[in-house]
């Protein structure tokens, strides 16, 4: 498994979202997987969930009759915020100078979207952050970081945003 | 507060005013199983590989963990005349003893590891339960992230026998990197 040849770098996926606990953990692997080695041994690949429009308009409530129209709204929305998310990335990773990126967005439900993506990348780990839900919480939201710490086949770092209030 | 069973020299390293390069100190967890060596074989390979040829000093530094579970013995009261067992001592102390050797053997071989990939390493020796007591030698510690393994356990297998790498991960609250065994290992697939 030890590859010495420069082409053969190891691929590292982080997951990157609206949040601030993402940019954050896209931050805090950059500062130390990054900056600290001058050659990085990580190829970087930066990937957006987008979540599909029918999904997000399905929490509104089933019988919602105005689906239809507010459809393509939705969806227009959501793409811009990907392209926002993507960006915003893209330019922490810029301003340590770290060029060598892929980003990519995917539709669906992050949690498939991140595990198919490892296998798609034969990644080598796969970073993500946490919004640090307590048990209730995670119940019920469902936790992104949890369900990839599980099923994904390859190491998972969760990178979590220290709290700021006490 | 963690009371160490032996605490082998931990240095400080006073990181006063020279921070000029990102300290990494890493902390991770051995115990017996393949699993943890895996993570750690890992994480020397993948993470902690350091440019240092023009330092003096190294900037990384991996505290490598053991705990040894809190073997207890349970007094059963038994007779009419109550009579009641007493957990020989003998038996504690042989227990004792044993786990010694265990933690020793353990962490001499994970040194050894780090010592051959030219990282600087420190053993540490605990006892209770492992997943509170890595919890809090890490935040102790001050580490800026921790390397646990993980058996690859499905989810009911993981409902019963309990996942030390799960309630690290939603416990602990500094980063957390879970290596999972490598998938030539995984011949039955579990769910």
């Amino acid at each position: 498994m030890a590859t010495t040849s420069s082409d053969e770098k190891q691929v590292m996926i982080v997951a990157v979202d609206d949040s601030e606990h993402s940019s954050y953990a896209l931050q805090w692997t950059l500062d130390h997987f990054f900056t600290t080695l001058p050659n990085p041994i990580f190829k970087l690949v930066l990937l957006h969930a987008k979540p599909s429009a029918t999904s997000a308009v399905g929490l509104a409530g089933p019988a919602y009759v105005g689906a239809a129209e507010v459809l393509p709204i939705v969806d227009s929305d959501l793409r811009k915020i990907a392209a926002r998310v993507v960006d915003n990335a893209k330019q922490i990773c810029s301003k340590r100078s770290v060029t060598d990126v892929i980003t990519e967005v995917v539709e669906g439900d992050p949690r498939n979207v991140l595990c198919d993506a490892v296998e798609k990348y034969h990644a080598s780990i796969l970073v993500v952050g946490s919004h640090g839900y307590g048990a209730i919480k995670r119940a019920v939201l469902g936790s992104v970081s949890d369900y990839c710490a599980h099923h994904a086949h390859c190491t998972v770092m969760i990178v979590k945003r220290p709290k700021t209030k006490h | 507060m963690i009371y160490p069973y032996k605490l082998k020299k931990i240095m400080e390293e006073g990181g006063g005013g020279e921070e000029r390069r990102m300290k990494m100190k890493a902390m991770v967890a051995i115990d017996e199983s393949e699993g943890s060596f895996y993570a750690l074989k890992w994480a020397l390979d993948n993470f902690f590989i350091d440019n240092n040829n023009n330092n003096e000093e190294g900037s990384i530094m991996v505290y490598l963990v053991n705990v040894q579970p809190k073997f207890q013995q349970h007094i059963y009261p038994v007779g009419v005349a109550g009579a009641a067992f007493y957990p020989a001592t003998a038996v504690m102390e042989s227990v004792r003893k044993a786990q010694e050797e265990s933690s020793a053997a353990i962490l001499s071989k994970a040194s050894k590891m780090c010592k051959d990939k030219l990282v600087k390493a420190e053993s540490i020796i605990l006892n209770g339960d492992p997943r509170e007591m890595i919890c809090q030698a890490a935040e102790q510690m001050n580490v800026n992230l921790l390397v646990i393994g993980s058996r690859g356990l499905g989810t009911i297998k993981r409902a019963f026998l309990g996942s030390v790498s799960d309630y690290c991960a939603h416990h602990v609250k500094i980063p957390i990197v879970i290596v999972k065994p490598p998938p030539e290992d995984q011949t039955k697939k579990q769910h």
